[in-house]
């Protein structure tokens, strides 16, 4: 049985319901993507057969610059699963930098080939 | 061709994947699927209305003709199983390596594909089941009736054979992505379940099928949310979902089938998070181990805690007290495909596409026969992360809605009036807490 009260207090209840959200829908992080603006740095260290970071998150901004800044002790691969993927040869030296950009939203994982784990996640939006 | 398919699973093994829903959708659905809970609650019906198969409106009686007219029907499970020779060609005779269809093929056009096309054309997969077809052609050799086995299928066992093998299936997909794509153990999976299901059925008849085969059983219920259904003398009818979900008969298992579903699908977006990452990769050598106990966790947690609900909704006396885990389960169907679509939408059409591509080369050969589908773009979904967002949100709160009027009135058709209202909170509780775990999942992956 549905009394005009009722239904009264079903449009109410919406009302909040769609006032709560839309309250919550005003503070976009405004962050200015200004042009120009500094490269995304991940420094990676592969020591023993250990590599840090071990599946961290990594926000970046659309199409800014990434660079992955490695410190190891042996040879590795490290694979972006962007598209095209991109791979990077790791030689046992300090220091060594990879650049890249990502232009297309979403997530992308950074592997490492030899220890077969996920370095970074990277949330491109 | 290029090769950039050897990330085709987006789940687990890299490639590119959606990014986490932004804060305040998680929240304004969160709101929102509090906020028509306790509504329905507090406002809805007092008395049952759904009528399960008794209720819908015949469809015309052209359109019915069509619909079971030898002809279609024949047409429909013809190019399924033209389907079904191709992908086991592909598996038999094809390269072992992720560019074969095989992969996508199983866990994107089988295993998600079966929701959409159980939505939009109800139990279809019942019609096409592959098995089926293989058991009635034996039995037609055999001249033995398919319907009839050693003995009869014991009633009390009920939907407890397609639970166990749909958790061997999320095993084989989630646990390890290169179990999940080694050509070997999708072979040995899909031979000994073969197996499984064709002996079974000799020894049962083929009932067997609906209460064991993990397709079957997951379509069929999958296609009580569709608009379409049958009476009890096999007329085609039109009828409200929630009609047809009501319609759910309640068997011994059925409540094992929706935590199997629910829970490994809250595995699959829980092992993603950077948490489980950071945990599993530094803790454990033996991921395979690991993965395989917290997806049996995760499908424990969601039959146990649907369990506890269920039995303190209680009032209705000791003896039938047991029964109302599987008396409530179909109501958590709707929350299962909310989930599911919410998880898999953008996986189901990249990879899904890309095993559009790959069906025109099973052999690895280099050929071209389906180069139409190289016209579809496989990134565009990811292109459009706001929309997916609110479709992924949206999908949530309506099957959250459709589970909690379902239960709603299933409450109120068991217990007794003066406690019908009291007796449905622990599963209005446990369905709230339900479908904000699925978005703070999606939310924090």
């Amino acid at each position: 049985m549905r009394t005009p009260r009722r239904l009264h207090l079903v449009a109410s209840l919406l009302a909040i319901g769609v006032t709560v959200a839309a309250c919550s829908s005003d503070d976009d992080s405004a962050d200015p993507s200004e042009p120009g603006a500094e490269a995304v740095v991940i420094e990676i260290t592969e020591e023993g057969g250990q590599i840090t970071p071990l599946g961290e998150t990594v926000k970046v901004d659309l199409g800014r610059e990434i660079r992955l800044v490695v410190d190891s002790d042996a040879a590795d691969e490290l694979h972006v699963h962007s598209e095209p993927e991109q791979s990077f040869d790791v030689k046992a030296a300090n220091d060594q930098e990879f650049s890249f950009t990502i232009d297309a939203p979403g997530t992308y994982e950074v592997e490492s080939h030899e220890l077969g784990v996920v370095v970074v996640k990277l949330q491109v939006s | 061709m290029r090769h950039d398919s050897t990330q085709v699973f987006a789940h687990g093994v890299g490639g590119r994947s959606d990014l986490p829903i932004p804060a305040e959708y998680a929240f304004a659905a969160a709101v929102a699927a509090l906020v028509v809970s306790f509504a329905v609650l507090a406002l809805a019906w007092r008395s049952s209305r759904f009528r399960g198969d008794a209720a819908g409106r015949p469809v015309a009686r052209p359109i019915a003709a069509v619909v079971d007219s030898k002809l279609a029907r024949g047409l429909v499970v013809a190019l399924a199983l033209t389907l079904a020779a191709w992908v086991s060609m592909a598996a038999l005779f094809g390269a072992d390596s992720l560019v074969n269809p095989t992969f996508g093929a199983v866990y994107a056009l089988l295993w998600v594909g079966l929701v959409p096309a159980a939505l939009l054309f109800g139990p279809i997969y019942r019609l096409c089941n592959p098995l089926r077809w293989l058991h009635r052609g034996v039995c037609l050799v055999a001249r033995i009736d398919p319907a009839a086995g050693v003995t009869s299928y014991p009633a009390r066992l009920g939907l407890l054979p397609a639970a166990l093998l749909l958790l061997a299936f999320v095993w084989l997909e989630l646990v390890d992505p290169p179990v999940a794509t080694d050509l070997t153990w999708v072979r040995l999976w899909f031979a000994v379940v073969g197996v499984v299901l064709l002996l079974g059925a000799t020894v049962y008849g083929d009932a067997w099928f609906e209460n064991a085969d993990p397709f079957e059983v997951y379509s069929s219920l999958v296609a009580r949310l569709s608009p379409y259904g049958r009476k009890s003398d096999g007329t085609l009818v039109v009828r409200n979902p929630l009609d047809n979900l009501d319609g759910i008969p309640p068997r011994p298992g059925l409540v094992g089938v929706v935590s199997v579903l629910l829970g490994s699908t809250a595995f699959d977006s829980f092992r993603e998070s950077s948490r489980w990452l950071r945990f599993s990769q530094q803790y454990s050598d033996d991921a395979t181990l690991l993965n395989s106990f917290t997806l049996i966790g995760c499908c424990l947690i969601v039959l146990v805690t649907f369990i506890g609900a269920s039995v303190l909704v209680g009032g209705i006396g000791h003896a039938r007290r047991r029964d109302l885990p599987n008396l409530f389960a179909h109501s958590l169907v709707p929350i299962v495909v909310g989930y599911i679509v919410a998880h898999y939408l953008s996986f189901f059409v990249s990879t899904g596409i890309t095993t559009l591509q790959q069906l025109g080369d099973p052999l690895s050969q280099g050929w071209t026969l389906t180069s139409w589908a190289y016209r579809l773009d496989k990134y565009a979904v990811y292109d459009h992360p706001t929309a997916l967002a609110v479709a992924k949100v949206v999908a949530i709160v309506v099957g959250h809605v459709l589970g909690v009027i379902a239960a709603h009135d299933r409450a109120v058709r068991l217990l007794p009036r003066s406690r019908a209202l009291v007796g449905q909170l622990p599963m209005l509780v446990l369905m709230v807490a339900y479908t904000l775990t699925g978005l703070w999942l999606l939310f924090s992956s």
